[in-house]
């Protein structure tokens, strides 16, 4: 999916780009406040949700991003067995539970390939604190997302999320990006 | 008294005595200055694993690891043999290659612009003999070769260690093991991608254990996944089988079924694939195989697997994890994590081993996360002065006693090692921690042991 946009972007108006903000706004809601089954109800049956590697190359061997290998590679069925399991009482992880924020920044729309999609790019800051530990946790990177119109309701119809660091400082991915 | 001393023979004696009887003082896994022993007497002596051969196409391709503390260059010649170098620049120490991977011919450093072809040698000295003049003998200046390189089953190990054994010999009887892991299809097995990387609070002794020797904490701390039906659907179902003791701190546990016969037969591998491992594989592997539900354990001292069955979707499919614990202190590691699969499986299957991996462990892991969790807490109260204690007073010591006087090593087990008749036993734990302290005590103890 490529973002290249012109600048300043004529091919969303300013409407349609805060709808899609408080969209992507309020899913960040969810997420942060534990609604997974609500937040697993705003993708669409077809979803390919998917976290490739960062990695760190030489200019001369090309994209840094390595498409092979992923944290997430899900369809709505998995991410729904993902879900399950946070709502049991072992998911330890998340028991005591975490607390976190999705920063969600730099929001860029254009029409997709379909007359109902739109691209959208976005910068993530998410942080969480565990227990009691002093040190916040953090992970930063862009998602490229396909946000789709289903009966009068925009739905998440792909995510790629890149994250920026090759190794990653969070000590587990219990999280939704 | 509660006042931290140094390690010396007489708290090495003590702690010798505890790990005899199954007790593993707390003091001493995440003690600095037991750290500073084991940096340097297991890390700087032992062999480690760097990498799969599978990752290193052609010629110019390398890869740049760790040996803990050490940055390793890890390159396919030209005339198509795996070197590995210090990643460090002669001229002045730079980190010389500071991307994961990639193809070249050479190597040029970025500060004075020195460079280094794929054997190593110097081949590049900017304004070279108008300022180094007639004697400066390049061949001196080579990049640093790690000690001793070896493979098995297209595994790359390195040690920093000139004296190191063999590398057959070190992985002594865990070899026939391998052969069931990597040596079953034709054409082994293959890296996907590249290996996730993350950090965690951990302790790398920890985090081997629970790997290599700890079946037990699978029906607590993994039974989200028995719920949901990613893993096998019976709660106990990594107890059944066996835990089999190998030499050097080697070991591994195979789990099978209630019945002792896995309902997955050769773990799910699709049945095109039997007649190769038939061929491939000895009687007695096949045996093991066959029955098996998941294969997992560790080589010693922090190089672990996983070959089981989970399924996202609900079917259960089969891979294979390789990971190191890349210790970055007491109480940090670096989890290097690598996806494989037969060369020879087919593509459909391939891509939902894949699925099932991302699905069960690395960072995102269904049952990984959890195990991060459990980590982490064994860090957060590491600091504990009762635990401190030296002394023991307090009696701070690990409970390594699973299994004891209950099982016995069965007779006839058709593989090589003591194995012992469940996999809820801390035998291979105990063998694992034999071994890390003999290491660890190497030169302070001698005395004694001579004169007994
Ligand atoms: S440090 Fe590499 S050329 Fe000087
Ligand atoms: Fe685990």
């Amino acid at each position: 999916m490529s973002m290249e946009l012109q600048f300043p972007n004529t091919q969303v108006n300013s409407e349609l780009q805060h709808e899609i903000t408080q969209f992507l706004y309020h899913e960040a809601y969810l997420l942060d406040h534990h609604m997974y089954q609500e937040w697993h109800d705003l993708l669409t049956d077809d979803i390919i949700y998917r976290m490739p590697l960062r990695v760190t190359t030489e200019r001369r061997d090309g994209s840094n991003i390595v498409d092979d290998m992923t944290y997430f590679e899900e369809t709505k069925k998995s991410l729904e067995t993902r879900v399950k399991r946070l709502y049991t009482k072992s998911a330890w992880v998340e028991d005591p539970r975490t607390r976190q924020r999705h920063y969600i920044t730099n929001i860029m729309i254009k029409p997709g390939a379909n007359s109902d999609e739109y691209n959208v790019r976005s910068y993530f800051y998410f942080k969480r604190s565990r227990a009691s530990e002093h040190q916040i946790e953090e992970i930063i990177g862009e998602r490229e997302d396909i946000i789709r119109k289903v009966d009068g309701q925009w739905r998440i119809a792909a995510r790629t999320i890149i994250p920026d660091q090759t190794v990653l400082t969070v000590m587990n991915l219990s999280m939704f990006l | 008294m509660l006042v931290k001393d140094s390690v010396n023979k007489q708290t090495l004696q003590k702690l010798k005595e505890k790990l005899d009887k199954g007790l593993m003082p707390q003091w001493a896994v995440t003690d600095k200055d037991i750290y500073e022993l084991e940096r340097r007497q297991i890390f700087g002596k032992t062999w480690q694993f760097l990498g799969h051969e599978s990752e290193l196409k052609e010629p110019g391709s390398y890869v740049t690891r760790w040996i803990a503390s050490d940055p390793v260059l890890l390159v396919k010649t030209n005339s198509g043999e795996i070197k590995a170098f210090l990643n460090s620049c002669t001229h002045r120490g730079a980190h010389l290659c500071t991307a994961d991977f990639g193809k070249k011919k050479t190597f040029t450093c970025p500060y004075h612009g020195w460079s280094f072809n794929l054997e190593g040698e110097l081949v590049g000295v900017v304004s070279g003999k108008k300022v180094y003049g007639e004697k400066m003998i390049k061949d001196e200046w080579g990049l640093r070769p790690i000690p001793k390189v070896g493979m098995y089953q297209g595994l790359i190990f390195a040690s920093l260690d000139h004296q190191a054994m063999p590398l057959e010999d070190y992985l002594g009887d865990m070899k026939w093991y391998l052969d069931i892991l990597l040596g079953r299809s034709d054409g082994g097995m293959e890296v996907r991608g590249v290996p996730q990387r993350w950090t965690a609070q951990a302790n790398w002794k920890m985090t081997q254990e629970n790997f290599a020797s700890d079946p037990y904490h699978v029906q607590t701390n993994h039974r989200s996944t028995v719920e949901l039906g990613i893993s096998p659907s019976d709660p106990n179902f990594a107890s059944y089988g066996h835990q089999i003791v190998l030499g050097n701190g080697h070991g591994l546990s195979i789990m099978t079924s209630a019945t002792g016969k896995s309902p997955y037969k050769y773990q799910t591998l699709p049945e095109s694939m039997w007649p190769m491992f038939q061929r491939n594989l000895s009687p007695e592997q096949n045996e093991i195989f066959s029955n098996a539900t998941v294969f997992v354990g560790g080589m010693f001292p922090n190089l672990a697997f996983d070959s089981p069955v989970h399924g996202m979707e609900g079917e259960m499919i089969n891979y294979l994890n390789l990971r190191i614990w890349r210790p970055l202190g007491p109480d940090k590691v670096e989890v290097w994590c690598w996806f494989l699969i037969d060369k020879a499986a087919p593509e459909e299957y391939k891509e939902k081993a894949y699925k099932s991996y991302v699905g069960s462990f690395g960072p995102s892991g269904t049952l990984e996360q959890d195990d991060t969790e459990v980590w982490a807490r064994i860090i957060q109260v590491s600091d504990a002065l009762m635990m401190e204690d030296k002394e023991l007073s307090y009696n701070n010591v690990n409970n390594y006693l699973l299994g004891e006087d209950v099982f016995e090593p069965v007779e006839n087990f058709p593989g090589p090692g003591v194995a012992y008749p469940s996999t809820y036993t801390d035998n291979l734990a105990r063998s694992i921690q034999k071994r890390w302290f003999e290491l660890i005590s190497k030169g302070l103890l001698d005395e004694e042991e001579d004169s007994q």
